[in-house]
């Protein structure tokens, strides 16, 4: 054991004592390995920023309803919209000076006051918020603490307001309640299980390489220590000691970056979601795992490399013909990933999951990790049959016959992260195809709806007169609305509101007071049991709150009306004009603004909804004018956004992995380079060569990773029962930056060139 | 390909009259950081021969043929080749020369180790657009001349070192250099190999006409020479051939 | 090697006796094989009788060890055309180099050019011999290369000592 750990200290030593250039390559590797741990640590705190959030909504999540003796904190829930963005909160009175203070704040809010978080507070001071200031003429006392809030860009506010009903059902006893377990739909945890294989997997891939470099002259120094007499297996146990500080290296340089990067996650805002900078620390079993698993790949690597190289007393003994590589088992994963895959085919299909999240994940690890299988082998037959060309082109190949294990490698990352881009951009895109072609519900851009709840006909009144006098607002109707029951599980409404009110809801054919109508929809004639004339039904007393059941009522003689239109979603019910109304035995207590608008005056919208915000929590608008795409779509958008831009700086990883080899390899090449140059080979045909020796491997990689990329897609859709979508223009972009990248290494990796064809690199050491 | 460089005259070496110098150095100085390689050291070839550069190490040999080659550009002092001088050319002009006018062989190291060694031989033909097929039967005729035809397509890797050497002389002759310039051909080879390379490399070279420059510590291998020329302490001393 | 030709080095820095010259050889280049007494004499006599020397009076006492001799110009211009021609390129030459370059270095002049012209010397008849090799059979290459090896060893040394002046020059002007 002892021996063990002098072996282990030699091989730290050697890899520490070989002055200026063993420090670059020290520094290369750590690099190398940072870059790729870093990213391991931030999804490592995936789990941690979801968690942490969970229990934050649980803490601060009100508990109603409970018996208590103490003050209590009364409450209505309020939302409003500015400009797309929604803004949530509370209009809260406390019941006495122990009423239960909100996580986050000092105090209950008293009446006039309100507190915002951060970025709610922002916003109004900013010029972008001057709309929506005077919908907060409240006293600003304070801003929420980040354990108020679930992330940091959240628009969150709780107002104190007298007006506030004493409702004991809604009145808040304290704050803190269960953890509620999310459930992801189906396909989204599909698509999220993909994008983790398929990012991180090529990490792993990189860490592994980056622990291979300056390989020949480790193996040279290695076959010095044969000389003086070590033997083969300490030799192995020296060549891991210097593995591992590498390792270590990269470990301290990956925590660093880590550390680093976090500070700026505050102000990232991925796919709607954003994090607290407390919240992105790696769950402790992930970093456990990352800080004992990139070592040991280290070393396995390390000792896997020195396989193939018999490091003899004199000198390195490369075997000079490697042996050719056998497919057969290369085709292993392939056909397992395959196989595993068509087995689970429609088992994500519909709302409901029937197959097991581990098989799928298991197929797709198989397949992804066939691509670094396969490559070297699809390498060495592609290169190896190629004769001639121009001798730049010949020096690239040669090279590539000689030794494409390495090449291959770094490529297989590459493909690796094109792959898992091209199947999720493809999953992405049939699935964004079907949500965009499916005939989603229109929206009526010329109506706003304003809900007033606990209204008495004096504030709808008021209310509507408020509303008229705003600027591009045309009409005003009102809109009286009641719920009721006509047996069990069939629920209906009814509406009332004058003629002209009225046929914003239904083409009447003729109307005066006294008229019932019943509005039938598309989706009412196959859901619900039409109402007959007679039938005695129970009244809801409160249509937005509690609703308790009621005195009954007998449904009047009606005529059946249609929709003004059959796209747009029109509530079914009763509508009835208001002496029929007078005859119900309760008063409707929520009403309805409906709100023409002329569409052309800009910001229409808020104009209203500042109207109405001196009623504050009794009112309601919605508008969905704004939004051009439906939300769905605009979710699969940034989620897609997200995924490409993830792809991408994976890309970015492996151009850096490939940027510290070809660095290497131009060291390593030094002498004979140096000849070439001084024999009057143009540099510019060193160069191209070296562009040659990055693009083959490169290319074959495209052909592989659009090949398994395509093939992943098709079967994840067949496992998703979504129609067969390749997205070309996402492998468009995908293989284009792919290409870029070489052409970049390239071109950063030429003055080292140029240094090493320098008189100096003629110099014998 | 030729872009304002070089057109190969006739050879000036029969002609009457003293024989034309073909390449010069006068008065060069070299430092590499404060430590000076060269302080003023000159030479001169002619057409056809051989010049023995000796000196011990360190003296600035090397630095001397680097610069001569066009590899280096000396601090002070001008080479001219053919009435050219070299610093007056652009770095494209100086890789055109050298792969055209001149040879080189080197103590190792040179071949490209993952090409044959008639792929190493044909590789300054091929980058100067000659057809591949032609450029391989070119190399092939010089591996038969330099009696390493057995290796033609075995990786220099493959090779015994005397082997090696006489593939990177072939290839230093290949195009029809002027001048070759050979810095310790034979250093690392045993009395043997050396002899036997030095009289492939001064034969060939003489039967094509070109001059030889060759760095060398070793007396034996400078026996090869014409004549030589002393280097110590960057400054070179041209030794008067004895009657 | 030229005994006559040291002792008129030797005489350059100053007149001696016979005594005294045999002393000096003996000191600096008689390490294995010392002069004989007589061979002075002759040598001496030989040098007096070609004007290269003269005497320069005699000491009080008598006997014929008591007389001094000095170096003429006629003298100081053999020793000057001696050490400036190469000796013939052949094997055992470094009592006769190595005379000269302490010689060389004791009067003054340049050790330098003095290795400088056997080198070149040596050198020339080393390219004969790799001439005669090339023409030459079997037989003859060996004996060349015998003779080459030879030579090589002499430049070796010629090298080195050529490196060596500075702490060869400290040594024998102490």
């Amino acid at each position: 054991m002892k021996q063990w750990f002098t072996d282990l200290a030699l091989g730290v030593r050697l890899a520490l004592g070989g002055g200026r250039t063993s420090w670059v390559r020290l520094a290369l590797t750590g690099a190398g390995i940072g870059i790729g741990v870093a990213v391991l640590l931030a999804s490592a705190s995936v789990t941690t920023v979801l968690s942490e959030r969970d229990e934050r909504q649980a803490a601060n999540a009100p508990v109603t309803g409970e018996q208590t003796s103490g003050d209590v904190l009364y409450s209505t829930f309020w939302f409003t919209e500015y400009r797309g963005e929604s803004i949530t909160g509370r209009f809260v009175k406390g019941s006495g000076p122990d009423a239960p203070v909100p996580p986050g704040m000092s105090k209950v809010p008293g009446d006039g006051e309100v507190f915002v978080s951060p970025a709610l507070a922002k916003l109004l001071e900013s010029p972008e918020g001057e709309l929506l200031r005077e919908r907060f003429p409240q006293q600003l006392i304070g801003t929420i603490d980040d354990v108020g809030l679930n992330t940091p860009h959240d628009l969150l506010f709780y107002a104190g307001d007298a007006t506030v009903p004493e409702d004991d059902g809604t009145a808040i006893s304290r704050f803190g309640g269960q953890l509620t377990e999310r459930a992801l739909d189906p396909v989204l945890s599909l698509l999220v299980m993909v994008g983790v294989v398929a990012l991180l997997f090529p990490v792993l891939v990189f860490v592994g390489i980056s622990t291979r470099l300056a390989g020949a002259e480790r193996d040279r120094r290695l076959a010095a220590l044969r000389l003086v007499g070590a033997g083969s297996q300490r030799v192995r146990r020296i060549a891991a000691g210097e593995a591992l500080l590498g390792a270590f290296v990269g470990l301290a340089v990956g925590t660093v970056l880590f550390f680093i990067g976090r500070q700026f996650v505050d102000d990232i805002q991925v796919l709607g979601l954003s994090a607290f900078v407390s919240d992105l620390t790696p769950s402790l079993p992930f970093a456990v795992m990352i800080a004992v698993l990139v070592p040991v790949m280290a070393v396995v690597t390390s000792v896997i490399a020195m396989r193939r190289t018999v490091i003899e007393p004199l000198g390195v003994v490369r075997r000079a013909k490697p042996v050719r590589r056998v497919l057969w088992w290369r085709l292993v994963p392939l056909v397992v990933g395959v196989g595993v895959l068509i087995t689970q085919a429609g088992a994500f299909g519909g709302s409901q999951s029937r197959g097991s999240a581990p098989i799928v994940i298991g197929g797709i690890v198989m397949l992804l990790l066939a691509i670094p299988v396969l490559l070297p082998w699809v390498v060495e037959r592609a290169v190896g049959r190629v004769r001639g060309g121009a001798p730049s082109w010949q020096l690239a190949i040669r090279r590539l016959q000689l030794e494409s294990g390495t090449a291959a490698r770094v490529v297989g990352g590459v493909a690796v992260v094109l792959a898992g881009g091209i199947a999720l951009q493809s999953v992405m895109a049939s699935a964004q195809s079907e949500v965009m072609d499916s005939p989603g519900p229109e929206v009526d851009r010329g109506r706003i709806t304003i809900n007033l709840r606990e209204s008495t006909p004096e504030l709808v009144e008021q209310t509507a007169g408020l509303v008229a006098r705003t600027a591009g607002v045309a009409e005003v109707h009102t809109l009286r609305n009641l719920g009721f029951k006509a047996g069990e599980d069939d629920y209906h409404s009814a509406f009332v509101g004058n003629c002209e009110a009225l046929r914003t809801q239904a083409v009447l054919p003729s109307c005066q007071d006294g008229d019932s109508f019943y509005v039938e929809t598309a989706f009412s004639r196959g859901h619900r049991s039409l109402l007959k004339a007679g039938q005695r039904v129970t009244m809801f007393e409160d249509s937005t709150g509690d609703q308790r059941e009621g005195p009954q009522w007998t449904v009047p003689e009606f005529t059946v009306v249609k929709p003004p239109s059959e796209s747009i979603n029109f509530q079914s019910g009763l509508l009835l004009t208001p002496s029929v109304a007078r005859a119900m035995p309760v008063e409707p207590e929520s009403s309805n603004l409906l709100v023409l608008i002329d569409q052309d005056e800009r910001d229409v919208a808020e104009h209203v909804r500042n109207a109405v915000a001196p009623i504050t929590w009794r009112s309601y608008v919605s508008y969905f004018g704004e939004a051009d795409v439906s939300q769905r779509v605009e979710q699969f958008q940034s989620i897609r956004q997200g995924l490409l831009a993830g792809s991408l700086i994976t890309l970015l990883l492996a151009g850096a992995s490939l940027l510290v080899l070809a660095l290497e390899q131009v060291r390593e090449r030094r002498r004979p380079l140096a000849v070439l140059a001084a024999s009057g080979v143009p540099r510019g045909a060193l160069g191209r060569s070296l562009l040659w020796q990055n693009a083959v491997p490169l290319l074959l990689a495209l052909v592989v990773a659009v090949g398994v990329g395509g093939a992943l897609a098709v079967l994840l859709l067949r496992i998703m029962s979504q129609p067969i979508v390749l997205d070309w223009p996402g492998i468009a972009v995908l293989s284009g930056a792919a290409a870029f990248m070489v052409v970049v290494v390239t071109v950063l990796s030429l003055p080292s060139l140029r240094r090493a064809t320098g008189a100096l690199g003629l110099r014998s050491e | 390909m030729n872009d304002g460089g070089f057109t190969r005259g006739p050879g000036p070496v029969d002609g009457p009259g003293p024989v034309k110098v073909l390449l010069e150095a006068v008065d060069l100085h070299k430092a590499f950081g404060p430590t000076p390689a060269l302080d003023g050291a000159g030479l001169s070839v002619r057409a056809g021969e051989v010049v023995a550069v000796m000196g011990p190490s360190g003296s600035g040999k090397s630095t001397l043929l680097h610069c001569m080659a066009g590899i280096l550009t000396p601090d002070k002092g001008t080479v001219r080749y053919r009435d050219v001088e070299l610093s007056a050319m652009g770095d494209g002009q100086r890789s055109e020369l050298r792969r055209t006018e001149f040879g080189f062989v080197f103590q190792f190291g040179q071949l490209v180790p993952e090409l044959s060694c008639l792929e190493n031989v044909a590789l300054p033909l091929r980058l100067g657009s000659v057809k591949r097929k032609e450029a391989e039967s070119r190399a092939r005729e010089w591996l038969e001349r330099l009696e390493v035809s057995d290796v033609a397509d075995k990786r220099p890797g493959e090779t015994s070192g005397g082997q090696g050497q006489r593939v990177a002389v072939a290839r230093a002759l290949v195009t029809g250099p002027r001048v070759v310039f050979a810095d310790e051909p034979t250093g690392a080879l045993d009395s043997l190999n050396g002899e036997r390379v030095m009289q492939l490399l001064v034969t060939a070279a003489k039967e094509t006409n070109a001059a030889v420059v060759l760095v060398t510590h070793e007396p034996r291998v400078a026996a090869y020479s014409d004549r030589e020329v002393v280097v110590r302490d960057g400054r070179s001393r041209e030794m008067e051939p004895v009657t | 090697m030229s005994i006559g030709h040291t002792l008129l080095g030797l005489l350059e820095k100053g007149p001696r006796h016979g005594y005294d010259l045999k002393r000096a050889y003996d000191e600096r280049f008689g390490q294995d094989r010392p002069l004989h007494y007589g061979q002075v004499y002759t040598t001496l006599s030989r040098l007096l009788r070609n004007g290269l020397v003269e005497e320069a009076g005699v000491e009080a006492g008598d006997g014929p060890e008591r007389k001094r001799y000095a170096i003429t110009g006629a003298g100081v211009t053999d020793v000057e055309h001696w050490l400036g021609t190469p000796e013939k390129p052949e094997p055992y030459l470094q009592n006769t180099l190595y005379a000269k370059v302490v010689l060389a270095l004791l009067s003054g002049r340049s050790a330098d050019d003095v290795l400088d012209v056997q080198r070149a010397a040596h050198l020339a008849a080393m390219r004969e011999l790799t001439k005669r090799k090339a023409s030459g059979d079997l037989a003859d290459q060996l004996i060349c290369d015998h003779a080459l090896f030879h030579l090589e060893a002499d430049l070796r040394w010629l090298e080195l000592t050529a490196a060596r002046l500075g702490q060869l020059k400290t040594a024998v002007t102490r």
